[in-house]
């Protein structure tokens, strides 16, 4: 009877945010969108299934108390070396965070409901919140990496696509864009883990990499190295580490519902939830573990300072968040499994409730961020008396710039010289050319 | 004159009555709807080859009578050409049913019939003369239509490029199946017609014409003469059976190489068109780079690639010259805005990019991820191009979306999309996100056609035979006490019944025509 409870609970947690994405996608084809009472009763609904469901299977797990659970759901197809699957690995630990994302992504829909009441995008606003959720639910218990880099994507994407929710002012537009190049980034790096992970392996089992015995049956140090650094580099730009960090204050332009449950409880610390996971990987390679490291201590460091300058609640906020997503970071890297996990449950629930809070804050008490940007241009809570440093904070460590400066402007130098070079070659006049250059 | 030989007179028919009937004086409107009627029809008649029973094992014979010529295996079907005809309708349909009115003329959609014809024409036969005259025909009827209005610079780029790799085509034909085997003249010949099949492609640096054609020229008829990707299949019936593996590997290198290219350039177009120019230049290139990838998962991804980027870029530039019909000229530079006004025209535009771009849910994923272990197998390094062009494709995807449908708020009023036009559109992406959820049958189907292309020459990687069967485990999770290897295989629930699709056999078709290695047969699913 457990078993069944725990088989059927995960799947009715996983299934209840498809079918509610599949619903809400489908009734924005009719010409008229749906009323707000209706898409609030199939969101709740969705919700509350997807929490009663996973809270019973956790629960089920207690009882059994089974180690891990791997079911192979599907053979999504099969080519000639390998096969592409459907799995979920479903152990306490994943049904844990299953529970606590689909707990927070109910409070965080009770809350858009009232926050986004005749916002013209609400069915929108849904539709992607859904994806979302879906995406937070395939990560949690994915036991391919075809599963997870599928949730993987749809965070990526839903989140650009909140962030530019209010989509009729170019701000939040331009934001959404830059953050999904940052994703993007984020994306390749975990397409090429996977496909590494095929290569050697033979499949895309996540215990070839979550499992230490398999870990090492599989895979040599070196292997073990490459695939831990993409995986990083993935965990990176999704938790918004160094350099990779400079998207997430742009990210909350979107809704604050939105802002809350990506940058400030859910999203962020998928990147940590992967590490976590993937823990036997790191302890097989010291390059991993070391990258982890630096890259958690550069990034506390850096977020710590950055915040204590920001003049408004939800850029301090955000790099409050990055702060403390980078001492979790650390914490996985040296080998604190379960205060990390602790430290993630606990840092979730308690920004979830800031984010959540500030504009009820900010509307009650307008002088708080008066009085933040009126302490004559200097953060009080700064803590070293240096000019360098203050300045250093202030422009968020000029990421953005340096950014523009070694990568996005030369990459779009050479793309010009380059479709100038086309359009000689077919046909156009040098001149002409170079003018549609500049 | 046996099945399949019928079957091949009502499929080329079809497109040739067509052209035929819409030369005559009627109204196009009334043209238009006969054609896509046809296209129809095309589409259910080109699908019967997949269909059970002993019709599909007497039309997946490949020796034929032909009864045009009387020349044996002039015609065939086998696993590689089996869904090349649906495509070909499938595109004619898109066309026809989509296409703004403002775009329409008569001779557009006589040139349309015929260059369906032609590629169906095409894709039916191996014989050497037989894809030269298909390579003539198509690249006349697509001259043809940049002859009227001001598309004059287009068709002068179209008759340089397309004209040179016309000729490179013939000469290379005649001197690689008119001279000894193995001689110098033979492999003359195979470059010759590597270079008129890159050429045709756009694959760096032979693609100059493409993006000019796209931004000067018609994107109707461009697109329909790239999107079936004829060069891609000329490769693959007359290069790689004879081919040494340096001249393959070298078109892969090249073909990876344009793939990013094209994506690094799609990012930075202030043109709309321009963009889609690159942007199907660097799909093209992929399903090319994995065509010449010695592998299975490689073949298989590209042949996969092959349909979801034909399909997908069709319906993507579909949708610009909606949008171009309501809106003009399209700047990628400013923000036009207008989301509100037309959603679905948003979603379809923001799905098929997607497609391209290999996001997971739609087939463009499979192929994707299969190109990538593949290219990955035999080119460790190179083979990260297929991961930079896919995050290239995504970036220059989203700028266009945003650019187009965000960003400002749109003064004009509602326009939604015509019914046909949004059955059009809904029908492509339903396509791609029903195979991209359940691909099993297509990729058992094109993983079939990739032994039939290279027969014999494939063996099962190291890792599947010595991968040892290891018990589920935890991990030193110690959160939540998960901290040692006390699973076992009893714990691990197999599937019962099928869930993606039905059927014991992977492989639809039931058998393996040819080429499959001895002993391989398909996991069931």
């Amino acid at each position: 009877m457990s078993e069944f409870v725990l088989e059927a609970g995960t799947l009715v947690g996983l299934a209840s945010p498809a079918l509610l994405l599949a619903v809400l996608s489908l009734a924005s084809l009719a010409p008229r969108p749906l009323a707000e009472r209706h898409v609030a009763w199939l969101t709740g609904g969705a919700m509350v299934a997807s929490v009663a469901a996973l809270a019973l299977a956790l629960a089920a797990d207690v009882v059994i108390g089974a180690e891990v659970t791997s079911w192979t759901a599907r053979t999504w197809f099969s080519s000639y070396e390998g096969s592409f699957r459907f799995d979920l690995l479903v152990d306490r630990g994943a049904l844990a965070f299953a529970l606590l994302s689909a707990t927070i992504c109910g409070v965080v829909s009770r809350f858009s409901f009232s926050y986004l009441h005749r916002e013209r995008g609400f069915q929108r606003y849904f539709v992607l919140f859904s994806a979302f959720a879906l995406g937070m639910q395939m990560i949690a218990l994915a036991g391919s990496i075809e599963v997870l880099f599928a949730g993987w994507e749809l965070v990526g994407l839903s989140s650009a696509l909140l962030v530019a929710y209010f989509h009729e002012r170019p701000g939040p537009v331009t934001n959404g864009l830059r953050v999904f190049a940052f994703y993007r980034l984020s994306d390749a790096a975990m397409l090429v883990a996977a496909a590494l992970v095929h290569l050697h392996a033979g499949d895309g089992s996540l215990r070839w990499i979550f499992g230490a015995d398999e870990m090492s049956a599989h895979f040599s140090p070196s292997e073990a190295t490459l695939i831990g650094v993409f995986l990083i580099v993935a965990v990176a730009g999704k938790s918004a580490l160094l350099p990779l960090s400079s998207w997430l204050p742009r990210a909350m332009e979107g809704p604050t519902s939105s802002s809350a449950v990506y940058y400030g409880s859910l999203s962020v610390h998928a990147g940590c939830y992967l590490l976590w996971r993937a823990a036997p990987l790191l302890e097989r390679s010291p390059v991993a573990q070391g990258l982890a490291i630096v890259l958690g201590v550069a990034t506390a460091l850096y977020a710590s300072l950055v915040a204590r300058v920001q003049t408004d609640v939800k850029s301090a906020l955000a790099f409050a968040s990055m702060t403390q997503v980078a001492l979790i970071v650390v914490e996985i890297a040296v080998g604190l499994h379960g205060l990390a996990f602790l430290h993630l449950v606990g840092h979730a629930s308690l920004r979830l409730l800031q984010f959540l809070t500030a504009p009820s804050v900010l509307h009650d008490l307008h002088e708080l961020q008066a009085e933040r940007s009126e302490s004559g241009g200097r953060a009080v809570e700064f803590p070293i008396r240096s000019r360098r440093l203050y300045k250093f904070a202030l422009e968020r460590g000029h990421l953005d710039e340096a950014l523009d400066r070694v990568v996005v402007a030369p990459f779009k130098r050479a793309a010009a010289a380059l479709d100038a070079l086309d359009r000689i070659l077919a046909g156009e006049s040098s001149r002409r050319a170079r003018k549609r250059r500049r | 004159m046996n099945i399949f030989e019928c079957w091949v007179i009502v499929l080329i028919g079809i497109p040739a009555v067509v052209a035929a009937i819409t030369a005559t004086h009627i109204a196009v409107e009334r043209a238009r709807g006969i054609a896509t009627g046809a296209g129809l029809a095309m589409l259910a008649w080109a699908a019967l080859p997949f269909l059970e029973g002993e019709l599909i094992r007497s039309m997946s014979a490949s020796e034929v009578v032909s009864p045009f010529f009387g020349v044996r295996s002039l015609l065939r079907i086998d696993a590689l050409s089996r869904p090349l005809p649906c495509l070909a309708a499938a595109l004619w349909l898109l066309s026809v049913a989509v296409t703004p009115r403002t775009s329409l003329d008569r001779g557009g959609l006589v040139r349309a019939a015929a260059a369906t014809m032609f590629t169906t024409l095409g894709f039916l036969t191996e014989n050497p003369g037989l894809l030269v005259f298909v390579w003539t025909a198509s690249v006349l009827t697509f001259s043809f239509a940049l002859s009227s209005g001001g598309h004059q610079r287009a068709r002068r780029v179209v008759m340089a490029y397309l004209g040179m790799s016309t000729l490179a085509f013939g000469f290379g034909v005649a001197l690689a199946f008119g001279s000894e085997k193995g001689g110098v003249m033979e492999l003359a010949g195979l470059w010759l017609i590597v270079l008129a099949a890159v050429t045709r492609k756009g694959v760096f640096p032979f693609h100059a014409w493409l993006p000019a054609v796209f931004e000067h020229g018609k994107i109707g008829p461009a697109v329909l003469f790239s999107t079936p990707q004829f060069g891609t299949y000329v490769v693959a019936v007359l290069v790689l059976p004879r081919a040494s593996p340096d001249t393959i590997s070298t078109l892969a290198a090249f073909a990876l190489v344009t793939g990013v290219y094209g994506g690094m350039l799609a990012l930075v177009q202030r043109s709309a068109r321009r963009a889609c120019g690159y942007l199907f230049m660097s799909q093209s290139a992929l399903v090319m780079a994995g065509l010449d990838i010695a592998n299975p998962e490689g073949l298989t991804g590209a042949l996969v690639l092959w349909i979801s980027s034909s399909l997908a870029f069709a319906g993507l530039a579909r949708c610009v010259l909606v949008l171009e019909a309501r809106r003009g000229t399209l700047d990628l530079s400013k923000y036009h805005g207008g989301y509100e006004n037309k959603p679905l025209l948003a979603a379809a535009f923001l799905l098929l990019g997607l497609t391209c771009a290999g996001f997971p849910g739609t087939l463009g994923f499979v192929g994707e991820e299969l190109l990538l272990a593949g290219s990955l197998q035999d080119f460790p390094v190179l083979g990260f191009l297929v991961v930079i062009a896919g995050a290239l494709i995504g970036l220059a995807i989203m700028r266009m979306y945003f650019s187009l449908f965000c960003g400002t708020r749109a003064s004009v009023l509602r326009l939604e999309l015509t019914r046909r036009e949004a059955i059009g559109f809904a029908s492509v992406v339903g396509f791609l996100l029903l195979t991209g959820l359940a691909p099993g049958p297509l990729v058992a189907s094109r993983l079939e056609a990739s032994f039939h292309l290279r027969p014999g020459s494939f063996e099962p990687h190291a890792s599947r035979v010595t991968r040892p069967a290891l018990a589920p485990s935890g991990h030193p999770n110690k959160a939540t006490g998960d901290d040692d290897d006390s699973g076992d295989d009893a714990s691990r629930v197999e599937p019962k019944g099928e869930f993606w699709h039905s059927g014991g056999d992977s492989n639809p078709l039931g058998h393996c025509a040819r080429g499959c290695p001895s002993g391989w047969k398909p996991e069931p699913i």
